[in-house]
């Protein structure tokens, strides 16, 4: 059962998974299995996907207090996703992104929509959510200068996800009902979903632009502090 | 005797694994309809009556979801009316109530599966893959209750000091941004503190514990070892294609020969084992109680 503690193991996994594995099941998918598995397909690869980035979050030495900052960072996502209509979630995942890291953010990301999904309800959606606002966290983490120094930009990005959001749950939705991919589905599916795909992102720029430089005072000034 | 989510939570887990695998997967109406009815049979027999809410919900999205398909999709050969042009078929029609089916199973088993998979059971089968992550996990779900309970007392001390007031709206919006600020504030100076605690005290040294234990009996590898089975049978139909069911361009047959059958009713013991074990448990604790 301990997978990832033998640092042999890990390696393989970090090697084998992206070059291999991944590549081969998306392949496999196509030839081997009928039409009719690609939803199997896609959520094994996501799982994957997953299971990589923490294969690499467990051999990083990462200090306990970075990690504590991280679990604080992923409870105040869960705290704000009870909030009606507008939805914290995605700006505290690129705020935690933009100052602690792309591998922080992603972290908050994916971990946040695991764990508040035990009270919005679990389901095969859950690996697809979290390989979403991980994607968003990671991408912020690899855009933190432009984030942190243009308020345009920041606004852009905010929208950005939102819909980035919506149309990657939207690609899950057309597989999980059809079982396969197909345009006339995923058109309805995006249409039905504007009014989400529009709060998604309006509480995104809200929130970037209520909590963004507050946020960054405090996280500096831990930093700061205690040398994080 | 125990009732079903009590027994060891890797168990339990994988019983959902084996049972919504098979639903997700395959597009027989009949394991479907199984699957629909042992999912909310569990979910009844575990809530009564209770939660009528959500089973309004389930059923709303169910008529949205059948009804979804015939409107998008014109496959089919027995066209029943035309609107706006499009041919409406029965194929279609039946094919968006079979994904309703499966979706709405797909809900209810999980519904259960998270009422049933409280924190510590969780951390109970995914510490061991991760210690890190697993205290990541740990960590954040103690600080959401400690958060809120925070809030409140800096609520009652900002109150104290006459610095709220609850006649004025925008008063009050100031007031918890204020509070809102300084519970983050707390948050991360105690995450520090708490993380220095844990260096202290030897964190990261030796082979991390949970904090509930459970075993790992007789029971419990009974029921893995029979459930597995179950499963595996039913794969076993699947892979051999007794389980396929076409919807386009005609509806396909049902397939009736042994291997199907044994799918089926294999899929069928499954998805109500649940719910005669609870029911069992319940029967045996009312007849104990009305002898005593």
């Amino acid at each position: 059962m301990i997978l990832i503690k033998n640092v042999g193991v890990r390696r393989l996994v970090r090697v084998s998974v992206p070059f291999i594995l991944i590549p081969l099941l998306a392949v496999a998918g196509t030839l081997v299995f009928d039409v009719k598995r690609n939803l199997f397909v896609s959520m094994l690869i996501a799982v994957l996907a997953l299971l990589l980035f923490y294969t690499g979050f467990e051999s990083k030495t990462v200090g306990s207090r970075r990690m504590v900052i991280v679990a604080v960072m992923t409870a105040l996502c869960f705290v704000g996703r009870f909030i009606p209509f507008l939805k914290p979630m995605t700006a505290l995942t690129i705020i935690a992104a933009v100052y602690l890291g792309g591998e922080a953010g992603f972290l908050v990301g994916s971990l946040s929509a695991v764990l508040s999904n035990f009270y919005f309800g679990q389901g095969p959606w859950t690996a697809f959510q979290m390989l979403a606002w991980g994607l968003i966290g990671l991408f912020a983490g690899v855009l933190s200068d432009p984030i942190r120094k243009s308020r345009v930009f920041r606004t852009a990005y905010g929208v950005l996800s939102g819909v980035a959001y919506s149309m990657i749950m939207d690609i899950w939705t057309v597989l999980w009902y059809n079982g396969t991919f197909g345009w006339k589905y995923y058109l309805a599916a995006i249409t039905t979903a504007l009014p989400y795909t529009l709060s998604y992102a309006v509480s995104n720029v809200v929130f970037l632009v209520l909590l963004f430089e507050p946020f960054g005072e405090k996280l500096g000034r831990i930093k700061k502090k205690y040398g994080v | 005797m125990r009732s079903f989510s009590e027994f060891n939570p890797a168990v339990v887990f994988l019983y959902f694994m084996f049972v919504t695998g098979p639903a997700m997967f395959c597009s027989n109406p009949v394991i479907l309809v199984l699957s629909l009815a042992g999912a909310v049979t569990f979910f009844l027999v575990r809530n009564g009556s209770a939660h009528l809410k959500s089973h309004l919900g389930f059923f709303l999205l169910f008529v949205i979801l059948a009804l979804i398909n015939p409107l998008i999709s014109h496959n089919g050969v027995t066209v029943l009316f035309v609107l706006n042009n499009n041919p409406v078929t029965l194929e279609a029609l039946l094919y968006g109530i079979n994904s309703a089916v499966m979706v709405i199973a797909a809900l209810y088993w999980l519904r259960s599966l998270t009422q049933i998979m409280t924190g510590d059971r969780l951390m109970y089968i995914f510490g061991r893959f991760s210690p890190k992550l697993a205290l990541l996990i740990s960590m954040t779900l103690r600080f959401v209750p400690l958060f809120s309970r925070q809030t409140a007392k800096t609520r009652n001390a900002q109150k104290a000091l006459g610095l709220y007031k609850d006649d004025n709206i925008i008063d009050t919006i100031l007031g918890d941004m204020r509070v809102y600020s300084i519970v983050i504030t707390w948050a991360l100076e105690n995450g520090i503190i708490t993380a220095d605690s844990m260096s202290a005290r030897g964190y990261g040294t030796g082979r991390r514990t949970s904090f509930s234990v459970f075993r790992m009996g007789l029971r419990d590898v009974i029921l893995l070892i029979v459930t597995g089975a179950l499963f595996a049978v039913c794969c076993i139909a699947a892979a051999q294609g007794s389980l396929k069911f076409g919807f386009y361009p005609a509806l396909s047959r049902l397939q009736t020969d042994s291997t199907a059958l044994a799918g089926i009713i294999c899929y069928g013991v499954l998805a109500f084992l649940p719910s005669v074990i609870d029911m069992e448990v319940n029967i045996r604790w009312n007849l104990l109680r009305s002898r005593a």
